[in-house]
């Protein structure tokens, strides 16, 4: 069922066994899960279904720290959360990232890769990717190997979602589903807490002026990596610090990638084939090779972790990329919306943002028409394309400022840092990229970074990552193994703000991977006494709205 | 080693690796040099090259002059044969490969520093060094 909650009575409560806040990759993902087990839900969403800027004014708020970032826009306040114009690459953390290691500060979840692999695998699917296959020896790859030295270089794959926005894909099975009762317009804006730390009911409020109550046994925000923060930290009344943050560290250890296009290889020989490194589709599957370190080698060198995309720079401009700038990609989004027969969505917003800057879209559409008939010509260099990690640091986070949103909520002030040794350790991994690049006779690499390095050219990857995040120790993390605040008996947190590290992959295949097993966790914990099965009538009184 | 000239070593920086042509060579704008004929590689005679080493050794010079002191230099030729034969072959392929490889092995064995950057390995840092010191 999918509803427009301004349908329902002011004042009316909404019940169900589970109720979630926020339907976008984390939390439609969590309420299908849910489904499967025949658990009723109630999937609560702020937004509308399509973009409304008066929804996504609530995103607004300040950036003080690294300004390469943004907060307003490139999150998505509507059914379906940024998936709306994620681009879809994807790939699971490596067994290393988990661990607890020396030269990683505050690094160290409380589980394992191989305990999340089984979610990994029902994840692939929901993200429309291939089977759980990221080792290039698990594909029939096409393209000769760099013959680089195994224990100086490592590969891995990426695969591409198609990217599913999980506003389109997942809207006709959850308004058909008999146990999710979701509503949208549903804008979470209080949760009530006892002093057992039992969350006894929230509150939701519509732009129309309505408020609802919504009591449920378990809840669950969804809200993505820093609305989780925001919102724990915004609700005050019995907790005058937040709830979860008695030990001060809600929105703290802000991670994002670094996206940067930093290091140059210089190939020795101009018609190397590197055709095994940019993208194909294999046995259906869009991928790509990337580069990385050993783990081994991360681990003696004290490196964070990095997996890099080969980007060749053809003698032929109208092959290269380098245009692809904002303006770019929303003339690109809007064209790819046309071209599927849909209307495009922000469109007044990103026609401002074309506006800005209309010569890269200018000189995009002649490239693209000049690749059809001009060849690329000799390659000239090659960069390095990357979502670097960082360290988890306190001083790099999420908190409020005193300007309020429609709902008197305080909005969020982002204050992102990259530390030199974050930078350090990416500079660190180009020159022993180089040094295998130059042991294979390959050619020479010019490191992207000088001595001291400048963040200049680092870009946020827009992955909000390690707000609330995950520690068996309540004074080292919000959330426990569980996902459960640790100061609540029945509150947990779904999405990246949960990542204890972040590695170097894009976060949505794991915030998917931990969904499916927090609705795992959730099924068990509601027992089989509570679970509802086959009682779909009485189900459906439980998650539903009573007017 | 004796009957190998210091003049023949230095003449060596110029087929030192596509650093000295990527670096050197973007320095001294000659990048539209095309880079794949091995004519090119040959180097001893080669003008633009040699200017492009010579760059590329003044910033060793500046940067790792201890690369470059007169005792360092001798016991590191003295440790690469693989130079010293290159040294004294006519055929611009062979000089080259056994220069390459002589990189190679620096890198394999982590003898490589950043010049500027550049991620080159001890023997084409010393190499232009010395074409730069002894121009
Ligand atoms: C340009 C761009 C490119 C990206 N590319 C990639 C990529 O290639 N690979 C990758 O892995 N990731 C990528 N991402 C990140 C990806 O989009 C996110 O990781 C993912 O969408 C997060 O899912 P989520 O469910 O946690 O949050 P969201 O998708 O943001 O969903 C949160 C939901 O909560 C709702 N909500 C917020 N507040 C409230 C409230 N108070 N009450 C009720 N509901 C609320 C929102 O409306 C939204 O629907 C990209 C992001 C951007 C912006």
């Amino acid at each position: 069922m999918l509803t427009d909650l301004q349908t329902l009575d002011d004042g009316a409560s909404l019940k169900a066994p589970i109720c979630i806040f926020g339907a976008g990759a984390a939390g439609i993902t969590l309420a299908l899960e849910l489904e499967k087990q025949n658990i009723p839900c109630l999937l609560l969403e702020g937004g509308g279904l399509t973009f409304q800027e008066e929804s996504q004014n609530i995103y607004k708020g300040e950036v003080i720290g690294d300004q390469n970032t943004d907060i307003a826009y490139s999150r998505l306040r509507e059914f379906g959360g940024t998936t709306g114009h994620w681009t879809g690459q994807c790939l699971p953390l490596d067994p290393i990232d988990f661990e607890k290691r020396e030269a990683l500060p505050y690094s160290g979840w409380p589980i394992t890769r191989a305990d999340l692999d089984p979610f990994y695998e029902r994840a692939q699917p929901y993200l429309q990717l291939g089977p759980f296959a990221y080792a290039p020896s698990d594909w029939n790859l096409e393209g000769p190997k760099l013959p680089l030295n195994p224990e100086k270089v490592a590969f891995g794959i990426f695969q591409y979602s198609p990217p599913t926005r999980f506003g389109e894909t997942y809207r006709a099975p959850i308004e058909t589903s008999k146990t999710i009762q979701c509503y949208y317009h549903a804008n979470l804006t209080d949760l009530v807490i006892d002093e057992a730390g039992q969350i006894t009911g929230a509150e939701v409020q519509t732009f129309g002026g309505k408020t609802m109550s919504v009591s449920a046994d378990r809840f669950v925000i969804a809200a993505g990596g820093i609305e989780n923060a925001r919102l724990l930290l915004n609700f005050t009344k019995q907790r005058p610090a937040g709830i979860g943050n008695q030990h001060d560290l809600v929105g703290r250890y802000f991670m994002d990638h670094m996206n940067c296009k930093l290091g140059t290889f210089l190939p020795a020989d101009p018609a190397i084939n590197l055709s095994r490194y940019l993208a194909q589709i294999v046995d259906g599957t869009p991928l790509r090779v990337n580069l990385r370190l050993p783990a081994e080698v991360i681990e003696k060198q004290g490196l964070r972790n990095n997996a890099l995309l080969l980007e060749p720079v053809w003698q032929s401009e109208s092959h290269n990329d380098e245009f692809r700038d904002h303006s770019w990609l929303a003339f690109s989004s809007i064209a790819k919306s046309l071209a599927h027969g849909n209307p495009p969505d922000q469109f007044p917003s990103k026609l401002c943002t074309i506006l800005d800057q209309p010569s890269s879209v200018a000189v995009g559409i002649s490239r693209h028409l000049m690749r059809e008939v001009v060849p690329h010509g000799e390659l000239q260099s090659v960069f390095f394309k990357q979502d670097a990690e960082q360290a988890p640091n306190p001083d790099s986070r999420v908190t409020l400022e005193d300007a309020t949103d429609r709902f008197g909520m305080k909005r969020a002030v982002l204050d992102w840092r990259i530390t030199e040794d974050d930078l350090l350790s990416l500079r660190k991994t180009h020159e022993l990229i180089g040094v295998a690049i130059g042991e294979a006779g390959l050619g020479r690499v010019k490191l992207g970074l000088g001595l001291p390095p400048n963040d200049d050219d680092i870009y946020t990857g827009y992955h909000h990552i390690g707000t609330t995040r995950m520690h068996d120790d309540p004074k080292q993390g919000v959330v426990d193994a569980d996902c459960r605040v640790h100061s609540t008996k029945n509150l947990y947190i779904a999405g990246s703000s949960v990542f204890t590290t972040e590695g170097t992959a894009n976060p949505t295949l794991t915030i998917t991977a931990l969904a499916i097993r927090l609705a795992d966790h959730l099924g068990r914990e509601a027992g089989d006494g509570q679970r509802h099965v086959g009682r779909n009538d009485a189900g459906q009184n439980q998650a539903g709205g009573d007017r | 080693m004796s009957k190998v000239t210091r003049r023949a070593f230095i003449g060596l920086a110029g087929v030192a690796t596509v650093a000295v042509v990527g670096y050197g060579g973007a320095m001294l704008a000659c990048r539209g040099v095309p880079r794949h004929n091995p004519d090119f590689f040959a180097g001893l005679d080669d003008e633009p090259l040699r200017q492009a080493a010579q760059e590329v050794g003044r910033r060793v010079l500046a940067e790792y002059p201890e690369l470059v002191e007169d005792r360092a230099l001798k016991s590191f030729l003295a440790a690469r044969p693989r130079l010293a034969e290159a040294a004294t072959v006519s055929c611009p392929d062979t000089r080259r490969r056994l220069v390459q490889d002589q990189c190679g092995a620096d890198f394999a064995a982590g003898e490589a520093r950043v010049l500027d950057g550049w991620v080159m390995s001890e023997t084409e840092l010393r190499l232009c060094g010395m074409a730069a010191k002894y121009a």
